[in-house]
């Protein structure tokens, strides 16, 4: 199989949510198959660059599944069957996103908000960031705004990026912000969000520093900040 | 749930007719209809009741070789009697089939045993012995304990064997269905490695309403450990129920196999 084989089978597989060959597929009888996990293992073996298989084959499949269920074609099971198939393919990317050797860029707390479980684009953006040299502490989905401005003062860390995918769970972000400000932490730290719902007039609202659009956006943006 | 499709069976009249008349063609239909609807096994019963042990050797051979190049699945030798079961594993020229059935009766034991040794068959094992069927979860285990035993002696791993704890009729007693359901739970806290097989319908004989009652004690029965069902695979209320029987114990990843019965509706 060349590269582009490749990349359109892991991108065919996450829609049908097969993580390794054995398993069910959306559709009837591709057990059998190489799925995400042998796919992926081939991307490592032939050195195809990772992060074309984020950009081609995770999320833009990721956004097919999300219109499959807008349209009550896939249920919750389907879509999180594909969730899985993500993960699995950036636990096997991860070490490979990485720039060897590069000093840190600094500390970065990331998390999804509270009451919001989807963790598949924050942790993405986490293993990316860790990619580009920075010092990653992914506090993990559905974290209450306390333990998130606990662990930014703990660490001392310059950097948050928050996640939310829920239109009721975004406003969790400016809750945040607000929480900063009181303790008078807010200079101390760059807020960056992102997150389908959430938007640069969303930041600007909510007084963050800036919004990020994807993971390539964010380290766009850091490598401004860092100016 | 690993579904054994019933309905190749020479106590129906209908399957009796093509039996007798070599009707080939109806036999690879009826097989076909199966494996379509989500069979894992086709059990094969030509035992017509008329006719001489050497007529139903014939019968199995004949129906065995057809069935071959009508699908890919196994086959489930079905026959009271071990020289039938013999002949059809014989025909199925090392393809891999089940054997229907033994009980805790060293005439059944010593004939049968060495056969799913033989042909490294799995075999179906009854919940009773040469008196009959115990009317107690006990008694009925004592059976299975005694063909875990025959196993052993033949050396037929106990993977290979699927209890079947035998349903009654709860129109005669109403306590059976608890006897059945309590019996496959016994069975699968002391032979872990084996599976569990059971015919349904038996229980509700003799009452109205039967769809229900044997859709419900099925999903009860997949709760209490069973494995595998010899039921009519062409019935989709039963087979949906197995479904979701299946998808409630977590047995169905992602609910793949219930979602998509229904999207095919
Ligand atoms: C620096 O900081 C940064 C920087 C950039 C950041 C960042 C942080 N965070 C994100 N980014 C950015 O970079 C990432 C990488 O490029 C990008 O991340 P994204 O997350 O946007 O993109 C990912 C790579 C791919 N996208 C995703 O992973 C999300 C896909 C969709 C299909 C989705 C999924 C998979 C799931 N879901 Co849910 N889900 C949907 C989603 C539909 C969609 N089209 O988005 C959405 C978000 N879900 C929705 C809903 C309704 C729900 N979901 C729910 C549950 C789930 C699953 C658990 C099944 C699963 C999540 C599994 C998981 N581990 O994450 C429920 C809520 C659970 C909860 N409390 O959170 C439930 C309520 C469903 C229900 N009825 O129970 C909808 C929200 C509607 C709304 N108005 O808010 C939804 C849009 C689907 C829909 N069309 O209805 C960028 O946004």
């Amino acid at each position: 199989m060349n590269e582009q084989e490749i990349i359109e089978k892991i991108a065919f597989n996450v829609i049908q949510g097969r993580v390794t060959e054995e398993d069910e597929g959306y559709d009837e009888g591709l057990e059998g198959q190489p799925a995400v996990a042998e796919l992926v293992q081939m991307v490592i073996e032939q050195r195809i660059d990772a992060k074309k298989v984020v950009v081609n084959a995770l999320t833009g499949s990721m956004e097919t599944v999300g219109d499959k269920f807008d349209k009550g074609e896939y249920l919750i099971p389907d879509m999180l069957a594909s969730a899985e198939c993500v993960g699995a393919a950036m636990d096997l990317l991860g070490p490979h996103l990485a720039d060897a050797g590069v000093q840190s860029k600094g500390k970065f707390v990331l998390a999804t908000v509270a009451g919001d479980l989807h963790d598949i684009g924050k942790n993405i953006v986490g293993i990316m960031l860790k990619g580009a040299g920075f010092d990653v502490l992914d506090l993990g989905n559905d974290v209450s705004s306390e333990r998130i401005v606990a662990q930014v003062k703990d660490t001392g860390a310059r950097y948050l990026g928050l996640s939310a995918l829920l239109t009721t769970t975004m406003r969790e972000m400016g809750a945040i912000i607000k929480t900063l400000d009181e303790e008078g932490m807010r200079s101390q730290v760059q807020v960056l969000i992102g997150g389908a719902p959430t938007s640069q007039s969303f930041a600007d609202e909510i007084g963050a520093d800036a919004y990020c659009r994807d993971a390539f956006h964010a380290i766009d943006i850091l490598k401004q900040m860092a100016g | 749930m690993i579904v054994i499709a019933e309905k190749i069976n020479a106590t129906r009249s209908a399957v009796r007719e093509i039996i007798e008349q070599r009707d080939e063609g109806r036999l690879e239909d009826l097989a076909q209809r199966q494996v379509a609807a989500g069979a894992a096994y086709i059990d094969v019963n030509v035992g017509t009741g008329n006719g001489t042990r050497q007529d139903e050797i014939e019968s199995m051979q004949w129906a065995v070789s057809r069935l071959l190049d009508a699908t890919d699945k196994p086959l489930c030798i079905d026959s009271a009697d071990a020289a039938v079961l013999e002949a059809g594993l014989a025909a199925m020229g090392g393809r891999p089939a089940m054997i229907n059935s033994t009980k805790a009766d060293v005439k059944y034991l010593s004939t049968v045993m060495p056969l799913a040794q033989r042909y490294e068959a799995p075999v179906v094992a009854l919940a009773m012995d040469g008196q009959g069927i115990p009317g107690t979860v006990e008694g009925r285990l004592n059976a299975c304990r005694a063909i875990a035993g025959a196993c052993r002696d033949y050396q037929v791993p106990l993977a290979s064997v699927f209890f079947d704890p035998l349903v009654l009729p709860v129109a005669t007693d109403a306590g059976q269905g608890k006897v059945t359901l309590n019996t496959l739970a016994a069975i699968k806290a002391e032979f872990p490695e084996a599976r569990t097989v059971m015919g349904l319908s038996n229980i509700s004989f003799g009452l109205p309403g039967r769809p229900m009652l044997n859709a419900a004690f099925l999903q009860m029965a997949i709760y209490a450990g069973l494995d595998a069902a010899i039921m009519d695979p062409l019935n989709a209320d039963m087979m949906q129920a197995a479904r979701t029987g299946d998808a409630l114990m977590g047995k169905d990843r992602h609910f793949r196999k219930y979602s998509r019965a229904l999207r095919r509706q």
